[in-house]
């Protein structure tokens, strides 16, 4: 069950990257969130999953299709014509060496530390509250670019013009 | 167990080394950025993947969290330049973004 939700979170990443529709890509990347976030649930990684399902799967898709209904232009960009034979060679090496390496990995798994204590809230408020800040942080300077980017012309910016 | 995390590895690393291929390859703006999003998720499934068999799920699930944070606002800021971008230049082609070309 594992393999296979892996292989569909790699399939989906796949088809995202090599479909030509922006659309279809997008949803395609949602499907893979979706996958994602299905492993972690397995592992019992519940709040990472719930955030990977709302916020990636979620927010990021509709951010992704807004942007692309808002960017919609005549003229298609020109990707290369090669992807359909560089990409599979491209990725058998990838798996090629990604088992080898792998392979050196076994039993140089880290040691079991000591399980934690207390609520996944006191992990993340007490012993993260520095990340939290730096979050906050990120979260004000996207916002304030956004911002930024879309700010209507004032009034000087006309009276430049005019000049 | 160990055998699990390597398994989790290996498909993180193949995640990365796609979203590296599309970074490197592509010439859509939107298509770079799927790039990245697809490289995000590789590295979320590396550390809930080490957070598991190091019996350190929560610690992971936090830094999970914070990733997923920093990615939405990285994209958001990157859509809106691209929107940006595609109002001057009337496309999404990459390679027509060369103002600052010297």
């Amino acid at each position: 069950m594992h393999l296979l939700l892996m292989i569909g979170l790699v399939v989906f990443s796949i088809v995202s990257v090599l479909i030509h529709d922006l659309l279809k890509a997008a949803i395609s990347l949602a499907a893979a969130s979706i996958f994602l976030a299905l492993i972690f649930f397995r592992m019992n990684a519940v709040y990472a999953g719930v955030f990977e399902v709302s916020v990636v799967a979620g927010l990021i898709t509709v951010l992704f299709i807004t942007a692309i209904a808002l960017t919609r232009s005549d003229e298609n960009v020109n990707e290369s014509k090669y992807h359909l034979f560089i990409f599979p060679l491209f990725f058998a090496g990838l798996v090629i060496i990604d088992v080898l390496v792998m392979k050196n990995l076994l039993g140089r798994i880290p040691a079991i530390s000591s399980p934690e204590t207390g609520s996944f809230g006191d992990v993340l408020w007490k012993g993260r509250s520095f990340d939290l800040i730096g979050q906050i942080g990120v979260i004000f300077a996207g916002v304030l670019a956004v911002l930024a980017l879309f700010r209507p012309k004032g009034k000087s910016a006309q009276g430049d013009k005019h000049e | 167990m160990n055998n699990f995390w390597i398994l989790n590895m290996g498909a993180a690393a193949l995640l990365i080394g796609i979203g590296i291929y599309c970074l490197l390859t592509m010439k859509n703006l939107v298509k770079l950025l799927i790039g990245i999003e697809i490289i995000a998720k590789g590295i979320t499934l590396a550390l809930v993947a080490s957070g598991f068999a190091k019996n350190n799920l929560m610690l992971a699930q936090s830094l999970v969290i914070s990733v997923i944070v920093v990615d939405v606002a990285v994209i958001a800021t990157a859509l809106a330049i691209i929107i940006s971008i595609n109002r001057h230049t009337k496309s999404l082609d990459v390679r027509k973004l060369t103002k600052l070309k010297g």
